[in-house]
């Protein structure tokens, strides 16, 4: 048996296929669960929030 | 926040009657403990609204508004609450000055109750379109109510306004609670308590009447759904003729404007429709042989036994099927009588009564 | 995508006053004592449930005490578990004493509210009136803009904080309260920064918001060693007096004296100078136990109405009819103002503005309940009030900001059997430890706080095993 430390993410499965294209850029995903979860390394959760949050503010358009 | 209005009987013979009564009821004594009660419904919420009603022979005078601004000089201490003086002393001052107004030489008029009931309804209607417009008046003013504290008997004129008044309120959604503190029964004003949701409470024990007041009275609706509050078991629903003013027990409606009538006539006094003598004769034979009342002014009165009472519903049943045809229209048609158990006798589609078409709420 | 929840606006309705809570943690003694006061008994009642308030009318004038069953018989099948609560929550003010076969009033509750009825006695506890002389004291005018400048000083110092903007600063005592309350805090040791509860406060009504400080007053009064019934006894006094009328502080004791400097740094009471022997309550001390506005309505004829101001249309233009500059600061939280006009301000609500108050730790439920509190009378003709596409909006952008969770922990997996994997799996669920689970991996995700215990647990295991 083992216990890895990480961190769970719970996320929609278009987050999901964000990450693990970020992933390809630079390893931190340690385990991935299923279509919901993902587990990656916990000191790199800060990064990965930041990136993702650029990424996603790119796939939305506002009017000004 | 929840408005009352209290109608207080004040008619000063017939409080001095009950001050001889046994167990006795003085007027001081009786407004000490409504006092308190009023100083409860203040208590409840600091935004509750009140206004008090005096119905004196003759006059029926405004006695206390939550409204009113409080006067400089009201004596204020630090032992009570600054709106519960100003209450008190409004209420005490202006009982004792229409009462020292009366004097003692006049003949007793009966006192001027159904001025204060219709007095207290404009005040609720004022109140409940006043304030800004746009909002609907639900808002403004939820459950408002009106409770008669009286000790006068029924007096058979003033049935019809204390209807019109029923009607008012049933319109306004406003509940009107009744207690009789000294007397009989009123028979109108249970109506009115029963057709506007309220509760009659006839006073078995003078000495509890605060708590009687506050455990009936002071729960605004949706408390008394939690609750419950004492509630009349059986309503008199005799109405009172138009034309002599007597509670019948049988009485003649008109078929085109409802009007009451303790025997047939030819011609309806309200709307002057002509009704075909041939009706008029039949239902005069088919009359049973029963005075409307037994203290019945009409001329046609003739003694009759209590037993002949409880026939009459069937005989008038039966007559109005007989005559309700389309071709023999206008006609006078019988009225069935609501008998005092509180059950009534829909008659072959003619009206019984002019209280409302809509149940009560 | 999760299913939105509309809460409708009659649920907030009838939570308990916030002042409740802790008088329930009180000591039976000190309530016992606050109610040797009638104005405190009238008070604490107005802060009663409708239903608590009757029940209590019902038993106050009874004598001896009433057999349990007597009461419930006028209680309505329906109604059985909202009485039950009543007088759960009777009993945890001390006015009810618990007792299953009876049912009386707390003695010293009875007397007291008895007394504040009727009138009478010599308690003194509706403060002592001034006289009315030449010098009559302040018209209620200036009591209103006293109460309303001391009130926004306070409210616009918090909304301001951050923005480089240099403010009126309130007291000092006021803003060791507002640091204690965590609403603001310095970080390392810079000037005050509104925090992501400060926002919320922001967005409650004048009322809550005026309990939420006093409560915290009175937190801080426990930890003076201020005696809790003094302050609470004053509070409850000010909630009963008569607003426009002066009274003397001569009765007052050495603490209520210090509350007074206090409270009138909040702008609850008025005095015309620091050591007058006169004080006058504001409205917002008379109105602490009523549900009518603390603050006078209008201020000025430009201004409009305080309640009801704003008008929000479904292409997420809102229009906000006000000159006060603490309005718009509020606005400005989560709208993205566009135009500024004598008598009304401009904006839009848009993504980046809600995203901003959604980043302050303001929640979207609070913007819209924001919304709907000022709305302007003209927005209460429509139902719903607020167009349903922006409050979905609204809530749709927080989902959004929330795409994502995460939770630290440990990732149990390589189990040898199945039996190990159920074993250790149910005694994580005992716990309550497991987030995750899946049995074809033979895996699981525990919370970082049920490691340890995982850990010995295992531990424990292999030893038995072994030996």
């Amino acid at each position: 048996m083992r216990a890895i430390k990480g961190v769970l993410f719970f996320c929609d499965p278009a987050v999901k296929q964000i990450l693990l294209v970020m992933n390809e850029k630079q390893s931190f995903i340690i385990e991935d669960l299923d279509d919901h979860h993902l587990v990656i390394k916990a000191d790199e959760e800060y990064r990965v929030r930041r990136e993702l949050e650029t990424e996603l503010e790119k796939n939305t358009y506002s009017l000004d | 926040m929840s408005h009352l209005s209290v109608v207080l009987d004040l008619p000063p013979a017939q409080w001095h009657r009950s001050a001889r009564h046994d167990p006795p009821l003085a007027l001081p004594d009786f407004l000490s403990h409504v006092l308190v009660f009023l100083n409860a419904h203040i208590a409840n919420n600091a935004e509750n609204s009140l206004a008090v009603f005096g119905a004196f022979p003759g006059t029926s005078p405004l006695l206390y508004s939550s409204a009113d601004p409080v006067p400089a000089r009201l004596p204020i201490d630090s032992n009570s609450y600054p709106s519960f003086v100003h209450l008190d002393h409004a209420v005490a001052r202006r009982v004792t000055a229409v009462l020292d107004s009366l004097g003692t030489d006049r003949a007793p008029e009966p006192s001027a109750l159904v001025g204060a009931i219709t007095k207290a309804l404009c005040y609720v209607n004022r109140l409940a379109i006043s304030p800004s417009s746009a909002a609907p008046a639900e808002h403004v003013l939820p459950d408002p109510r009106l409770l008669i504290l009286s000790v006068s008997p029924d007096l058979a004129t003033s049935y019809i306004p204390i209807m019109n008044s029923v009607f008012s309120a049933q319109k306004l959604k406003v509940t009107i609670d009744v207690c009789q503190v000294f007397g009989p029964d009123t028979v109108f004003l249970q109506q009115a308590a029963h057709l506007t949701g309220g509760s009659y409470i006839h006073l078995e024990r003078r000495d509890a009447l605060l708590q009687y007041l506050i455990m009936a009275f002071l729960p605004p609706p949706p408390i008394r759904k939690v609750l419950a509050v004492p509630t009349q078991d059986k309503v008199d629903f005799r109405a009172a003729c138009f034309c002599h003013k007597n509670i019948v027990d049988i009485g003649f409606v008109c078929s085109v404007c409802l009007s009451i009538f303790c025997q047939p006539v030819p011609v309806c006094s309200t709307c002057r429709t002509k009704f075909p003598i041939k009706t008029l004769q039949r239902l005069n034979q088919s009359r049973p042989l029963l005075p409307s009342t037994p203290r019945s002014t009409s001329p046609k009165s003739s003694p009759g036994t209590p037993a002949g009472a409880r026939t009459a519903p069937t005989n008038g049943a039966n007559l109005a099927r007989s005559i309700s045809t389309p071709n023999e229209l206008p006609h006078s048609s019988n009225i069935g009588s609501r008998n005092s158990n509180g059950r009534s006798h829909s008659m072959g589609g003619s009206v019984t009564n002019p209280g409302p078409s809509e149940a009560p709420r | 995508m999760p299913a939105l929840q509309r809460p409708s606006e009659a649920d907030k309705k009838d939570s308990p006053h916030a002042l409740l809570p802790f008088l329930q943690t009180q000591s039976q003694t000190t309530l016992t004592r606050l109610y040797q006061r009638p104005s405190s008994c009238l008070s604490v009642f107005r802060l009663l449930a409708p239903l608590e308030r009757q029940i209590v009318m019902n038993l106050l004038w009874l004598e001896s005490a009433i057999a349990t069953s007597t009461m419930v018989a006028w209680v309505q099948r329906d109604g059985r578990k909202l009485y039950e609560e009543a007088l759960g929550n009777l009993s945890r003010l001390h006015i009810l004493p618990n007792s299953a076969a009876k049912l009386a009033l707390n003695f010293t509750f009875k007397t007291s509210l008895r007394q504040a009825l009727t009138g009478g006695g010599t308690s003194g506890s509706f403060g002592v009136p001034a006289e009315k002389d030449e010098h009559s004291g302040p018209s209620i005018k200036t009591l209103d803009s006293f109460a309303l400048e001391r009130w926004e000083t306070i409210l616009h110092y918090m909304v301001s904080s951050g923005t480089g903007q240099q403010p009126a600063k309130p007291s000092q005592g006021v803003l060791f309260l507002l640091q204690r309350s965590s609403l603001m805090s310095s970080f390392h040791g810079g000037p005050l920064q509104i925090t992501s509860s400060g926002f919320q406060f922001l967005l409650h009504s004048p009322h809550a918001q005026l309990w939420d400080l006093l409560l915290q007053y009175l937190h801080l009064a426990q930890e003076r060693q201020m005696d809790l019934v003094e302050v609470l006894g004053f509070l409850f006094m000010l909630s009963t007096m008569e607003l426009g009328r002066e009274y003397l502080t001569e009765n007052l004791s050495t603490t209520q004296g210090v509350l007074l400097e206090d409270l009138r740094d909040y702008g609850l009471i008025w005095q015309s100078k620091p050591k007058s022997r006169r004080f006058s309550p504001t409205r917002l001390g008379t109105t602490l136990t009523s549900s009518s506005p603390p603050l006078p309505t209008t201020i000025s004829a430009s201004s409009g109405p305080l309640d009801g101001f704003i008008v929000l249309e479904t292409n997420y233009r809102i229009y906000a009819y006000t000159d006060n500059p603490l309005q718009t600061a509020v606005l400005n939280l989560f709208v993205s103002l566009k135009y500024r006009f004598p008598n009304l301000v401009v904006g839009m609500i848009t993504r980046d503005s809600v995203r901003r108050a959604l980043m302050n730790g303001i929640t979207a439920d609070q913007i819209i309940s924001y919304l709907i509190t000022h709305a302007h009378p003209q927005m209460r003709k429509n139902n719903p009030l607020l167009p349903v596409t922006v409050q979905d909006q609204i809530r749709l952008w927080e989902l959004e900001k929330n795409r994502l969770k995460s939770s630290e922990g440990y990732l149990y997996t390589a189990f040898t059997s199945q039996a190990d994997y159920d074993l250790v799996l149910n005694y994580a669920k005992q716990l309550d430890v497991v987030l995750w689970e899946n049995a074809a991996k033979r895996c699981f995700f525990g919370s970082l706080e049920g490691h340890l215990r995982i850990k010995e647990f295992i531990e424990r295991r292999t030893q038995n095993s072994n030996s």
